[in-house]
């Protein structure tokens, strides 16, 4: 037994380290139906409903923020419409997050009745509870889970407000990585570990869309013989296992060229925009005969 | 431990479940200039700096672990981290008298940006490839900035709510600070 303090200490911090490292090393060697992936599992279990009910309370918080960041611009109109604003300024906010939320959720379903999926995909409607607290992933955490018919491996996609002029605001999002009862992880497409085989319309030049850390995407393995002009839009090829043919991704931003590189380095402006994602809609794909 | 432990360890593991509601309630969905605080790390540095290095530790690993489960991330790696910053903070802290604010300032700071690093570098290590000063000037610096602000009042509340001692009145009542 530690003599002292100082020895109980150094003891302590020790068995923590070991245990920490232990926790690692399982959590990386044991399958995904091991104890620790359970237990873990179970314990965002747990924590879901909290993270489900913490939106719902920040959203008030969120809208005011969101509030007072238009508010400089409302105020050079001010002298004008001072009065009718006093008035109208409580309840034009909650109508705006209502017409916001009403568009968001118009993006989905057109989404849903114009995209072309496999004959019996099913949708599901989820909110992003979570998002990745750190830029070196770029993942968000939704209030669907296995109870809904959700499993890892499933496409999302999104609608948000428009970006710009060109931009529709709808389109693929990502895919679901990891699943419990009633959340689900979704990796979005801007994750530097992302990669989706795509196609540009138009010239039907095929690619890989990838993400970056810095949340970039970018459109690699194109030829350089191919011709490709800005605002073309890209759509994904189906080719692979995720993701069905022709889901809107987004728009060329930028061509770029290097002697080096035997292929062209082409820019991509997503369709969403994945700052302001606040629901997104599961594709759930009839599941394969093994 | 003094006698009153069961009642410290009371308030240790109430501001366990204080850090796990404002991370997941408000914390996670507030972005300065995108990046958002780290309460567990934020609180394990208070704890360490109030309760010393074995406090800190443990409240590291606890922290770490239920982090790893909130976010779904590979179980133990925040635990390691924090485990290493609470008792490097708690054993830094006890080689003083006391602690000022510019103190914890900076110890916050310190254990932000290398926690940071040693996070960056096992994602590095598992995956995602970046360059070095895009993840430094998105990312590290910003977040060792606010980390730093935002512990400041948070152990000045948690000190007037006697949730956490000042470190000197620890050191003086417990008999230590030799290490």
């Amino acid at each position: 037994m530690p003599r002292n303090n100082v020895s109980w200490r150094r003891l302590v911090f020790v068995i923590l380290i070991i245990a920490s490292l232990a926790l690692l090393t399982i959590t990386f060697r044991e399958a995904d139906s091991g104890p620790v992936h359970t237990i873990q599992r179970a314990g965002a279990g747990i924590l879901a409903p909290l993270q489900s009910w913490g939106a719902k309370v920040a959203k008030p918080f969120q809208d005011g923020y969101q509030w007072f960041k238009t508010l400089w611009s409302a105020h050079r109109r001010a002298e004008r419409l001072e009065e009718e604003l006093q008035i109208l300024k409580g309840e034009a906010i909650k109508l705006e997050e209502t017409v916001e939320e009403y568009k968001r959720l118009q993006g989905l379903l057109d989404l849903r009745d114009k995209g072309v999926y496999p004959d019996g995909t099913d949708f599901a409607v989820a909110d992003v509870i979570a998002k990745s607290p750190s830029r070196w992933s770029s993942w968000v955490l939704i209030d669907k889970g296995t109870a809904d018919g959700l499993r890892v491996g499933l496409p999302v996609v999104g609608a948000t407000p428009m970006t710009g002029e060109t931009l529709s605001g709808k389109g693929l999002v990502g895919k679901i990585t990891e699943v419990t009862s009633n959340t689900a992880k979704v990796l979005l497409i801007i994750d530097s570990s992302s990669s989706v085989s795509a196609k540009i319309q138009g010239n039907r030049a095929e690619g890989i869309i990838e993400g970056s850390v810095s949340g970039d995407l970018t459109m690699d393995y194109v030829e350089r013989d191919v011709a490709v002009d800005p605002k073309l839009v890209i759509v994904t090829s189906g080719y692979g296992p995720i993701y069905p043919a022709d889901i809107p991704i987004g728009i060329v931003a930028s061509v770029g060229e290097e002697d080096v590189n035997i292929y062209k380095e082409i820019e991509v402006q997503a369709f969403v925009d994945f700052r302001v994602l606040e629901e997104v809609m599961v594709l759930i794909l009839p599941e394969e005969e093994p | 431990m003094s006698r009153g432990w069961p009642a410290e360890i009371g308030r240790v593991v109430l501001l366990m479940v204080v850090a796990v509601a404002l991370q997941t309630l408000i914390v996670s969905r507030v972005s300065v200039l995108g990046v958002t605080a780290d309460l567990f790390l934020i609180l394990t540095v208070v704890t360490a700096i109030g309760r010393g290095s074995l406090y800190g530790a443990v409240f590291g690993f606890a922290a770490g672990v239920v982090a790893d489960i909130a976010f779904l991330e590979p179980l133990g790696v925040r635990a390691l981290i924090y485990v290493l910053m609470g008792y490097m903070v708690g054993s830094l802290v006890h080689r003083f008298t006391s602690v000022n604010l510019w103190g914890v300032f900076l110890l916050a700071a310190c254990a932000s940006f290398v926690a940071q690093v040693a996070y960056g570098l096992f994602q590095y290590a598992i995956g995602p490839r970046a360059g070095f000063f895009v993840i430094l000037t998105t990312q590290v610096l910003p977040e060792t900035v606010l980390d730093a602000l935002v512990t400041v009042p948070i152990y000045v509340l948690l000190i007037r709510l006697r949730v956490v001692p000042a470190p000197h009145a620890e050191t003086a009542a417990a008999g230590v600070g030799q290490e």
